[in-house]
């Protein structure tokens, strides 16, 4: 076990659970029959190449698209049928966070404290950006923040309400050295409090650190999933000291040298 | 080298018109393309293609006065677009290129003056587009003539000025280099002007004469007055070059043309020597364009068409937010600050108290006959109606920019229409305020008509009372249908994931237009008709000073019923939108 945390492999009930999950654009699959379960303290690592569909199936899950088949329940509630109380319990954080040009960092959390109803949002909002060091920046605009500060507020605003279910969608990218160390503290600390995380990331070394889990998606199809342990043992029975780089080449059937 | 830059261009024109020939597969841009085409052709190739109008103004146009003023007239518009262009720019010699170029030529062997080449080759594609459009709105508007002269004569000034410009910004900035700052240079050019300027005025004052009443008495005296001063003294020496570039536009027929253009195309040749040979270093500054530019088109496509340009500055919130109670007031909150400071309580106060405090004693102290009070009471009147029709075309603090963000509202917790409806308050609230404003202004002063006789205050009252308490739910429904059309044709309109522009938008838009009406009209009827029978009733019952007010509030209730179920119908429709299927190209 690789994975710097206890996993709580044998809660009766996930936190995350996908039946069946498919999603067609048009006639394209970009997800099909995907089935898995996320529970609470475990950290999943969604791989896969380009146009795998993990986007997509982060999407889904969060209820940003609908899913044209299967199911989906958020903390026991299924985000078809009783969607605003599933999404009371998730946050996503995208690839480029998503902000309002004319709020400032305070307000942007004024904002997500209402939409959440988040009673003690001061305190928390206030806390949440010491954690962040961004105490400092409460009245800047996000065009005055660099990459990594707006990702940094997207975070606060995600976190606000204290999700028990969280979506990472290459949480790293454009972050420095500090930036990462500090995103996978977070990540961590937060699997610690309970809650059930999905990451999708092209950064295999960094998943091997942080995940317990991982599924491994080709052409929206999942190709292997488990716990960090059992699919590092499966393939190191083909080769000694198997990493989860070896194990994406393997299980996609990718070449090596098209890197 | 120029031969790869012209297969780049050449290649890039027409893979963007595969995609839009292929693009009208889909239904909504074959549509769009087919009214776009009658429209243009209705509007403009008609009258080109048929001459009937063009012909009857050849003879008026023909005449050599008008002539020679349009000539003098246009001269002097391209003189001060010339000194403009020396004035007013304060940064370096810059070209514009996309970043793909810059990324692909600027590392690449390719000499400077192959740059500049390029550039005035890509420059020509959107000058004979501009001469294309030029050329029909001319004719369409009364420029009459034969089409070929008029638009090689639009040829012929678009390039000469397109060239003077880029010479002028390479010679602005080897005047940098030589220490010649900025405020030097227009201290220069402003004294310069100001002497010809100087010069052209004493001319006139001893040779002619200072226009006298007798000059201004109708427009053909004003005509002759005008160019008997520009075709003599030192106006007629700084005029002649831009007469040159001129004349070919305005020529009459082909011999002419030959005529006139033979010094305009020299004039061409030597801008074209001037600007081709400076040998400036412009590649600094157009990397600092590009990236400015990069993040105008960033910012447009994030669905900010309005602010894309601007500084975003720092806005004060308009309430406190306390973070439990309706999630609809979130959106007001966001939204109010988006509109900016200018939408404040302290505003809306300002203006009311404006109204009452100035409006009211202006209107009670009015006597007699008089055109003032009247005119603004009208003027108002229209501006409130106007603001029914351009207020929710202004006014885009809702669906159409939040949904660039559309996954973010998304994931929040809310029915859709909790989100739709507050995606609605803030215009509605604003375009409320300003007709409000108004009413108050239009009130306090439309005491009298024009003839004289007085309006009674109880009257001004009950009419503003009727229309203040029904503006709010016509401002919701002019706004619904925008913001519906949003959700159900996300591709038809504009929210900025994706700028297009051709023949089919133009057409899509006005299909939109004109359903917008239609649909406005349809949601009117019944709140239309409830208030004529309850006018009609109480007005026989208990007199129109109650009537009004009475009937708008019936109307009122209607429309309030139809916004419901519109705003309603609108969250099923944000509910089942999907992100992954929206929009567009």
């Amino acid at each position: 076990m690789r994975s710097i945390f206890a996993v709580n492999l044998h809660s009766p009930r996930g936190m995350i659970e996908v039946e069946s999950l498919t999603k067609l654009y048009d006639e394209f699959p970009a997800v099909t029959d995907l089935t898995f379960t996320v529970r609470p303290s475990e950290v999943m690592g969604l791989v896969g190449p380009n146009g795998a569909g993990k986007t997509t199936t982060l999407r889904c899950l969060a209820g940003i698209i609908p899913a044209t088949r299967g199911r989906v329940r958020i903390a026991g509630e299924d985000l078809a049928s009783h969607s605003i109380a599933a999404k009371r319990q998730l946050a996503f954080f995208s690839d480029e966070p998503r902000l309002f040009d004319y709020l400032t960092v305070w307000q942007h959390l004024v904002f997500t404290a209402r939409i959440y109803q988040v009673a003690d949002s001061i305190e928390t909002g206030r806390r949440l950006l010491e954690e962040l060091e961004m105490a400092d920046k409460v009245d800047l605009l996000p065009g005055e923040l660099s990459r990594g500060m707006k990702q940094k507020l997207a975070i606060a605003c995600g976190l606000l309400h204290s999700p028990k279910v969280i979506f990472f969608d290459e949480p790293l990218t454009g972050l420095d050295p500090v930036g990462i160390r500090r995103m996978k503290d977070s990540i961590l600390k937060r699997a610690r409090e309970g809650a059930a995380i999905i990451i999708s990331s092209h950064l295999l070394h960094l998943l091997e650190e942080i995940c317990s889990h991982v599924l491994i998606l080709k052409s929206g199809i999942k190709v292997i999933d488990g716990t960090m342990g059992e699919i590092l043992q499966k393939f190191s029975e083909q080769s000694r000291d198997a990493n989860l780089e070896d194990v994406f080449f393997r299980a996609t059937g990718e070449a090596r040298g098209n890197r | 080298m120029i031969g790869a830059l012209l297969y780049l261009q050449v290649q890039s024109l027409r893979n963007r018109l595969r995609v839009r020939v292929r693009r009208l597969k889909k239904p909504k841009y074959l549509a769009g393309a087919l009214v776009g085409a009658a429209y243009c052709y209705f509007f403009f190739f008609r009258n080109l293609l048929a001459g009937r109008r063009g012909a009857a103004l050849v003879e008026y146009n023909s005449a050599p006065e008008t002539m020679a003023l349009f000539e003098l007239l246009g001269a002097l518009v391209l003189l001060v677009m010339v000194l403009s262009a020396w004035f007013f720019p304060h940064e370096r010699a810059a070209l514009v290129f996309s970043e793909a170029e810059m990324a692909f030529l600027f590392p690449a062997p390719v000499t400077r003056k192959t740059l500049i080449h390029f550039k005035l080759l890509r420059s020509q594609a959107a000058i004979l587009l501009t001469t294309l459009l030029l050329t029909l709105v001319t004719r369409r508007f009364g420029g009459g003539g034969t089409a070929w002269i008029r638009a090689a004569g639009w040829w012929v000034v678009l390039s000469t000025l397109n060239l003077h410009t880029l010479g002028a910004s390479f010679a602005r900035t080897r005047l940098l280099e030589h220490g010649i700052s900025n405020w030097r240079r227009r201290i220069i050019v402003l004294s310069g002007a100001a002497l010809l300027l100087l010069a052209a005025l004493l001319w006139l004052h001893h040779t002619i004469r200072p226009p006298e009443a007798s000059d201004l008495e109708s427009l053909k005296a004003i005509k002759y007055y005008v160019r008997r001063t520009l075709e003599s003294g030192p106006a007629a020496y700084v005029l002649f070059p831009f007469r040159l570039v001129v004349r070919p536009y305005l020529a009459p027929d082909g011999g002419a043309f030959l005529l006139a253009v033979v010094p305009a195309l020299a004039l061409l040749l030597a801008h074209y020597f001037w600007a081709a040979r400076s040998d400036v270093a412009f590649e600094e500054a157009s990397l600092a364009l590009a990236q400015k530019r990069a993040e105008i088109v960033a910012s447009v496509r994030a669905g900010h068409w309005h602010g894309a340009a601007a500084k975003k500055t720092k806005k004060r919130a308009p309430f406190g937010l306390r973070s439990t109670g309706s999630p609809a007031v979130a959106f007001l909150w966001k939204n109010l600050i988006s509109a900016g400071q200018a939408f404040s309580l302290r505003t809306w106060l300002f203006l009311a108290f404006f109204a009452i405090c100035v409006g009211g004693p202006i209107g009670a102290t009015q006597h007699g006959h008089g055109w003032v009070m009247p005119t603004v009471g009208i003027v108002t009147a229209i501006l409130g109606a106007y603001s029914l029709f351009l207020g929710p075309a202004i006014l885009r603090q809702d669906l159409r920019q939040d949904l660039a963000n559309a996954d973010v509202l998304k994931m929040y917790p809310l029915r859709g229409w909790q989100v739709v409806l507050g995606e609605l308050l803030a215009p509605a609230a604003i375009l409320t305020g300003v007709q409000w404003c108004l009413l108050l202004l239009s009130v306090t002063m439309f005491s009298r008509l024009p003839e004289g006789d007085t309006i009674p205050l109880a009257n001004r009252l009950s009419i503003g009372a009727g229309a203040a308490i029904i503006a709010p739910m016509l401002n919701l429904i002019s706004l619904v249908i925008p913001n519906a059309s949003v959700l159900l044709f996300p591709a038809w309109v504009q929210i900025g994931r994706e700028h297009v522009g051709g023949i089919e938008v133009i057409g899509q838009r006005l299909i939109f237009m004109l359903g917008s009406v239609l649909v406005f009209a349809f949601a009117l009827l019944p709140a239309g008709v409830l208030f004529g029978l309850v006018f009609f009733l109480a007005n026989l019952f208990v007199g129109v000073i109650v009537a009004v007010p009475l009937a708008a509030a019936v109307a009122t209730t209607v429309l309030a019923a139809e916004a419901i179920l519109a705003i309603w119908w609108m969250g099923r429709l944000f509910e089942r939108f999907d992100v992954s299927a929206e929009p567009a190209a």
